[in-house]
């Protein structure tokens, strides 16, 4: 890692019409690192992603690439490369000729256009498809075109948009892995949007949780899902997600707080000794353990976790016992309060 | 009742095609009889190519026929590149004015070409392009209809496809010629039959604004060529038109397929 961010966005805001779009969007990105804008859909990930890339223009502060102030830059001098949600392949190229698009229009000799993509072939496991149309390809063929143009030409930045969404569920687990050991072995830094919690959890080095236009927390995994900065990103992250108690049911905690519990945390108690008596709801069976979505009037996304298979009739009333030391205190606005 | 309508609908098609096609019907057997058998439908009469080498000496075809060919060309030419960089402005780039703009464009659709004439004429005149195939061609490179069709077409191709030339290193004109072009290849097609055919059939205009038999394009040739002073011979008219209309036709019974789905896809009829 170099001593200075490879990318940094300062001050970023981008507004629609008046609408707002993004704010005080500041970031820094080492190189060579993985990092996952993650939030709801319209929060704002994706339009940070396009200004980055050049496709939109912002409206405040500045975006350096590599050292560089690139905010006034088009896209097509940015040096990065990028993979669409829909792919964005042309669909009047072959599959060799959509790889070495990008090295065509920017001169590159034939023989190494030709070595650059036999390599990419070979990397996304795709070699003997040259020749295909992309509407001769399956959904996840395409996928894997649209990954091999995006590191083809050694572009060391790479930017995807949702890049699986349009997979299905088996598929994008494999890819999932596939797009982080690519990413690993070139050394390449990547952006990735997404709005599946699971998917910026397992690959990312660095989470940057959005909504509404801001950033709410940025932090690695492990930070996100322990340390939530906000009942906001406690809710999103994690699954199941934290469970936001309101204080006062809660001896030992003041009024108007609101404590944060992870389902691993929570444990069934003896009838009257627990912390908690809930109604439950349902059993959701997984196989290795069973989540019991539990009810309280003063507290949501109570969850169980028990090992193995567990079924107790949905109304039944239980008790449950939360880990002390464990617990997270967020104040009225819902910021979390620093234990000590 | 029903099937009296199907049977009706079928009919009126069916009189509808026999009276379209029954003069061209007319000239090709006429074009292959002597002049009494074509007029006295002799259908035992003897087929001859006389009439086709009679008026094949009367005129320069040859020249004709290279006039109109090389007007179709330019015309093609100059309208493919007019509506691309018109159509693309008019979908994908934005600059103040462009709806009205548009809508002014548009509006030449209303207006019949007739009506310019004489304005035109003017304009080729003090251009210095009189009685040349680029003054003939040049009012029409220029079409409304052509900058309509692109702008549709470029409008209809995905703004992802667009971003990612971008972000691979197009510039807007790399963009242009490399995503949307390509993409509105059916689109290209079909417009270019309707502009050959048009400009091949084309009249009024060419007959004003030419003068010599070094500009005149096959359609004015033809109509002096049997013009009444000339003496009329309706088998040798006939055999000089079906001579001129004989590669357009050609052309489209080859190309009949690709012409359908041209057409189909781009959704003009």
């Amino acid at each position: 890692m170099s001593a200075q961010p490879f990318v940094v966005l300062d001050g970023i805001a981008k507004r629609w019409k008046g609408a707002l779009g993004v704010q005080d969007i500041c970031l820094t990105i080492e190189e060579g690192s993985f990092v996952a804008l993650l939030g709801p859909s319209g929060c704002g990930k994706s339009t940070t992603l396009r200004l980055l890339a050049g496709l939109e223009t912002p409206d405040e502060g500045r975006i350096m690439i590599d050292g560089a102030d690139v905010t006034h830059r088009p896209a097509s001098a940015r040096n990065l490369s990028m993979v669409f949600q829909s792919y964005a392949l042309f669909p009047h190229l072959s599959v060799a000729e959509n790889v070495m698009f990008g090295m065509k229009v920017r001169r590159v000799p034939k023989a190494e256009r030709l070595r650059s993509l036999h390599r990419a072939m070979e990397i996304t496991g795709l070699l003997g498809f040259e020749d295909r149309k992309p509407n001769e390809l399956s959904g996840g063929q395409r996928q894997r075109v649209a990954l091999a143009r995006a590191i083809v030409a050694g572009q060391r930045l790479c930017l995807m948009d949702e890049p699986l969404s349009n997979l299905d569920a088996k598929l994008r687990h494999a890819v999932r892995k596939d797009i982080k050991k690519l990413q690993q072995d070139l050394g390449i830094t990547v952006v990735y949007v997404t709005h599946d919690q699971t998917e910026a959890m397992s690959m990312a080095d660095k989470v940057v949780l959005m909504r509404d236009g801001e950033i709410q927390q940025i932090g690695t995994p492990e930070q996100l899902y322990s340390q939530p900065e906000n009942t906001f990103a406690a809710e999103f992250v994690g699954a199941p997600p934290m469970a936001l108690i309101d204080g006062a049911a809660l001896p030992g905690f003041s009024d108007g707080h609101t404590i944060g519990v992870r389902a691993e945390n929570i444990v069934l108690a003896e009838t009257g000794q627990g912390d908690l008596q809930c109604r439950v709801t349902d059993c959701e069976f997984l196989g290795a353990e069973t989540f019991i979505g539990l009810q309280h009037p003063q507290a949501r996304g109570l969850t169980l976790k028990v090992a193995g298979l567990k079924n107790i009739p949905a109304g039944q009333v239980i008790d449950i016992v939360l880990a002390r030391e464990t617990l997270l205190s967020f104040d009225k606005e819902g910021r979390k309060i620093p234990q000590g | 009742m029903n099937r009296l309508s199907r049977h009706l609908d079928s009919f009126g098609a069916i009189l509808l095609a026999v009276i379209w096609i029954a003069p061209l019907l007319f000239a090709f057997w006429a074009a292959f009889h002597s002049t009494t058998d074509a007029v006295n439908f002799n259908l035992t009469s003897r087929l001859t190519l006389d009439n086709f080498r009679v008026a094949w000496d009367g005129a320069p075809w040859l020249r004709y026929f290279m006039n109109t060919f090389l007007l179709v060309t330019i015309v093609l030419i100059g309208q493919f590149i007019i509506t691309t960089l018109a159509g693309f402005a008019f979908a994908q780039v934005s600059f103040p004015g462009k709806d009205f703009i548009f809508i002014l464009v548009l509006l030449q659709l209303f207006i019949l070409p007739e009506v310019l004439i004489v304005e035109n004429y003017a304009m080729v005149s003090r251009l210095g392009l009189f009685d040349s195939l680029l003054g003939v061609g040049m009012p029409y490179m220029a079409s409304a209809f052509g900058i309509f069709l692109m702008r549709q077409a470029f409008k209809s191709v995905p703004i992802e496809l667009d971003e990612a030339a971008r972000i691979e290193g197009c510039g807007w004109f790399g963009v242009l010629l490399k995503v949307y072009v390509p993409l509105a290849k059916p689109t290209y097609l079909a417009y270019a039959l309707v502009s050959v055919s048009t400009h091949w059939n084309n009249f009024l205009w060419p007959l004003i604004v030419t003068n010599s038999d070094k500009t005149r394009p096959l359609t004015v040739g033809l109509s002096i060529f049997g013009a009444p002073e000339n003496g009329v011979d309706i088998s040798i008219i006939s055999a000089a038109t079906i001579m001129s209309v004989a590669p357009l036709l050609i052309a489209f019974l080859v190309f009949q397929r690709q012409f359908v789905q041209a057409f189909l896809r781009t959704g003009i009829k």
